[in-house]
């Protein structure tokens, strides 16, 4: 496995994860009244310091090169497919809500949380399209 | 990435030089080993420059390392 691939993979392990536990988060905040914001803030900052971490031990790869024109095309398509993935998201977040509920009303507090859902879907479809363009195996079969 | 209608000699022309690796082919052409592998299994096309550099490599000329498969012909 390349470090774009390991990166790709760490990347989409932890945007799930977020996604989760945001989820998780969301739900805990709607039976506890007063779930501590700052404790969520706290523990959203460190796990973004340690994937920083993380991903920066990754090993540069073996050879005089380690990035080429087939990385700048694999790189260019999954930041198409992020690019996509959030219009899409934006379109679904802009017509859902009309088709379960037209006559609802909706928080305007619920709307900052757009902004990182849309980093969560741009990494998630990201990550997988590098991987995709990739593959997922490590065997790259040197012959 | 797709499969391209690009066919080629490399595998065949690495063993005739000296048993040549992909990390040297690699190296010499400019690129990444997995860019090498992916060109040999026919999964990515390579740039007009990349297939000269390559072809010189072995000292021959892009047509007889590459080959178009033109599905009309």
């Amino acid at each position: 496995m390349i470090r774009q691939q390991k990166i790709a993979v760490t990347v989409l392990v932890v945007s799930l994860l977020g996604l989760f536990l945001g989820i998780t988060v969301i739900l805990m905040r709607s039976f506890i009244p007063y779930f501590p914001k700052t404790a969520v803030a706290f523990g959203g900052f460190i796990l973004a310091f340690g994937v920083i971490v993380f991903i920066s031990r990754f090993k540069k790869d073996k050879g005089a090169v380690t990035f080429d024109e087939r990385d700048k095309l694999i790189e260019k398509n999954a930041h198409l497919a992020g690019f996509g993935a959030v219009y899409l998201l934006v379109i679904l977040v802009s017509y859902l809500p009309i088709g379960i509920a037209p006559e609802a009303k909706i928080p305007t507090k619920w709307f900052p949380f757009l902004l990182p859902l849309a980093v969560l879907c741009q990494c998630f479809a990201q990550s997988l399209a590098t991987l995709i363009q990739y593959g997922w195996g490590g065997k790259d079969g040197e012959k | 990435m797709a499969k391209s209608e690009i066919t080629n000699h490399i595998r065949r022309l690495r063993f005739d030089n000296g048993e040549m690796t992909q990390q040297q082919l690699a190296d010499k052409a400019g690129v990444t080993r997995q860019t090498i592998i992916a060109i040999e299994a026919g999964k990515y096309a390579p740039s007009l420059p990349l297939a000269f550099k390559i072809a010189r490599t072995f000292g021959l000329h892009i047509e007889d390392v590459f080959q178009y498969e033109d599905e009309s012909a």
